[in-house]
């Protein structure tokens, strides 16, 4: 049962293709378990977790502060028909896990995809996002190597894990990198100066693929 | 964006799902409303005590924040990079590596983190034609789809209960209130006076403008009238005051769906607000007891007239049994009831409870405000959470397609006789 007992409501939503496991990631994450049923997603869901955030400063100490935070995870249908449907709640997310199967070749190549989905309908046009590899414990059927993918994340400069919904490693990872992001996002959008605002909107784009640009556009 | 997003392309079933996520996400946001209702209220505050009040005389030399003197030499205060106001070393508050601000605008600072605005900000940035910056997706979408069902907005589990605290803090609120009440009462008159007299002039159109800004609830009100008499306007920067002020304006009407033409069977222009309603069982006597608290942020009944004389009525579905009234609070639009009323029922019987907010106008004229259906079983009246009060977000009317339909009929003839040419006798004619 949801209160208002938080201090930040973040909003992170799931994405990619059909099968990669969305719904089970977002399964094993709030509730730690793990469903091997494929039961296809109808349109959009979402799960809800509350956790604590550990402030830290720039050079990575915490500062000792902790907070609640209420996380909605938005889990989005994969298959085809529903895209229009999905894509459009992309504008009220603060975060993306954009996911691939590693075990399939196609699902990795369709990250682009959805990588320029994301930027045309994504609150901003660079907004913090983590690349997850899923299906790792599946070593014998990888069709995706570590490198490639490490090499794509690199290049939109954005984080990658390797998850497991089954075993449940690095899932909780992902999701607080992407949570830290956000947090340190959230920051940054106050603290710079006004004039800032003027010159923001030529800024960076997400798909030009500059390695590491990862400032705040707005 | 919502002709992209058609659900009807999608088989019923799958509609009824994408519609139970997008409630469940309403309840999700109307706690968080309330949240940042208090957080912004808390802010608020704060603004009005460190605010330089001119009706006292101030050294120049005093800190903006604690009015303390502030010396020639040692402890002199600098100037806040936030409202460019002189603070003392004590009212201070570092920000990371980019320094301090003074105690209000770090806490501006923080509300706009915490409150999400920051996001609402970037996210207007991108979408620029967007009208209501605070409605998501999920909310458009679910306004435009109630109308088509049948199932109630509020899921059948309890709903999470509000933060309790926030009632009492509501009750700050209200005290402000007879002031805006009466400025709003003396600018009715006034227009209405000056109107007869001028037709259509640019004065009268002005003081319509500001008439509008009244119909708001209290807050804002209170907010620009410290803004006001704060002499050196010794809050932060210009820049951010309007933005906070123009947010906060609309962060009460974020929530309130405002459906006109789909479901204007009535003569309401718009559903706005939230009843308040507390549900227990009795075992003993075998009723089922349900106090109406209050309501808030109402539409006004009579639009023209800005009036508002709100009742709750309450139906046990299907059968329509037990009609239940409360009393006709006058002239408000955020009624305090505090009223019981029983019905005996069979505790697991399928039912819905149907509670209806009207308002009463002359000849006995009833106009719909809004209304809440909630599934009573699966209702767990032993759960504690059951039994507190809560918020309900009143919705427009749900097309039924069997008994609802008769009144409804009805209803547009009574609209047909009373707006001759009016839209809605075309409807009419059409129905």
């Amino acid at each position: 049962m949801t209160d208002g007992d938080y201090d930040y409501l973040i909003k992170l939503l799931a994405l990619g293709d059909s099968g990669v496991g969305k719904t089970t990631f977002l399964y094993r994450y709030t509730d730690n378990k793990f469903n091997p049923k494929f039961i296809t997603t109808v349109g959009i869901d979402f799960r809800e977790k509350r956790v604590v955030y550990t402030a830290s400063n720039a050079n990575g100490t915490t500062t000792g502060k902790t907070f609640k935070v209420h996380l909605q995870l938005w889990d989005t249908a994969g298959q085809e028909r529903f895209r229009s449907l999905t894509t459009a709640f992309f504008r009220d997310a603060m975060g993306f896990l954009l996911m691939f199967d590693l075990t399939s070749q196609q699902s990795f190549l369709n990250v682009r995809n959805w990588m320029s989905q994301l930027q045309a309908n994504a609150y901003c046009e660079n907004p913090d996002i983590v690349l997850v590899g899923n299906k790792a414990d599946l070593a014998d059927q990888r069709e995706v190597q570590e490198k490639q993918a490490k090499e794509l994340a690199d290049k939109y400069g954005i984080p990658y894990f390797e998850t497991s919904a089954a075993t449940g490693v690095e899932v909780d990872k992902a999701v607080i990198t992407l949570l830290d992001l956000v947090m340190k996002r959230m920051e940054q959008c106050v603290d710079k100066p006004p004039a800032d605002t003027a010159s923001g909107n030529g800024a960076t784009k997400l798909g030009d693929a500059q390695p590491n640009e990862k400032k705040c556009a707005c | 964006c919502c002709s992209e997003m058609d659900l009807s392309l999608l088989q019923a079933l799958e509609r009824e799902r994408i519609l139970e996520v997008l409630r469940r996400d309403k309840q999700l946001r109307i706690i968080e409303e309330d949240r940042i209702r208090r957080m912004k209220c808390e802010l608020q505050e704060l603004r009005r005590r460190g605010a330089k009040n001119s009706a006292r005389q101030y050294g120049e030399r005093t800190c903006a924040r604690c009015q303390r003197p502030l010396r020639k030499l040692w402890n002199s205060g600098a100037v806040c990079r936030g409202c460019s106001h002189r603070i003392c070393s004590k009212c201070r508050v570092g920000v990371g590596t980019v320094g301090w601000k003074c105690t209000v605008c770090h806490a501006y600072r923080d509300v706009k983190i915490r409150s999400g605005d920051w996001f609402l900000e970037e996210k207007a940035k991108k979408f620029t034609a967007k009208t209501d910056k605070h409605e998501t997706v999920g909310e458009t979408l679910l306004k435009t789809y109630n109308v088509l069902s049948h199932i109630s907005v509020v899921p059948p589990t309890p709903p999470p209960h509000l933060d309790y605290q926030f009632l009492n803090r509501s009750g700050d609120l209200k005290h402000s209130k007879p002031l805006n009440k009466s400025v709003e009462n003396l600018m009715v008159s006034f227009t209405s006076h000056i109107r007869s007299k001028l037709s259509q002039n640019a004065s009268s159109h002005e003081l319509k403008c500001e008439h509008v800004n009244t119909d708001r609830p209290s807050l804002p009100n209170l907010f620009k009238k410290s803004k006001d008499s704060d002499q050196e306007g010794s809050s932060t920067g210009a820049e951010e005051e309007t933005s906070f002020s123009s947010e906060y304006s609309g962060g009460w009407r974020g929530s309130t769906s405002s459906i006109s033409t789909d479901c204007g069977l009535f003569e309401s222009t718009s559903v706005t607000g939230e009843l308040e309603l507390r549900l227990a069982y009795n075992t003993k006597t075998s009723c089922l007891e349900i106090t109406v608290g209050a309501c808030r942020n109402l539409s006004y009944g009579d639009t023209k007239k800005r009036k508002c004389q709100p009742y709750i009525k309450l139906y046990v579905l299907p059968e329509k049994s037990g009609k239940m009234k409360t009393s006709v609070k006058k002239n408000t639009t955020d009624p305090v009831y505090n009223e019981v009323l029983k019905v005996k029922r069979q505790r697991f019987l399928p039912t819905r409870l149907q509670a209806t907010v009207w308002h009463t106008g002359t000849l006995k004229r009833k106009v719909f405000l809004g209304e809440v259906l909630i599934p009573l079983d699966g209702w767990r009246f032993e759960d504690m959470d059951s039994q507190r009060f809560n918020w309900y977000p009143l919705c427009p009317k749900v097309k039924q397609k069997d008994s609802g339909l008769e009144s409804t009929m009805s209803a547009y003839l009574i609209l047909g006789f009373t707006h001759k040419f009016d839209q809605r006798s075309m409807v009419l004619v059409s129905v």
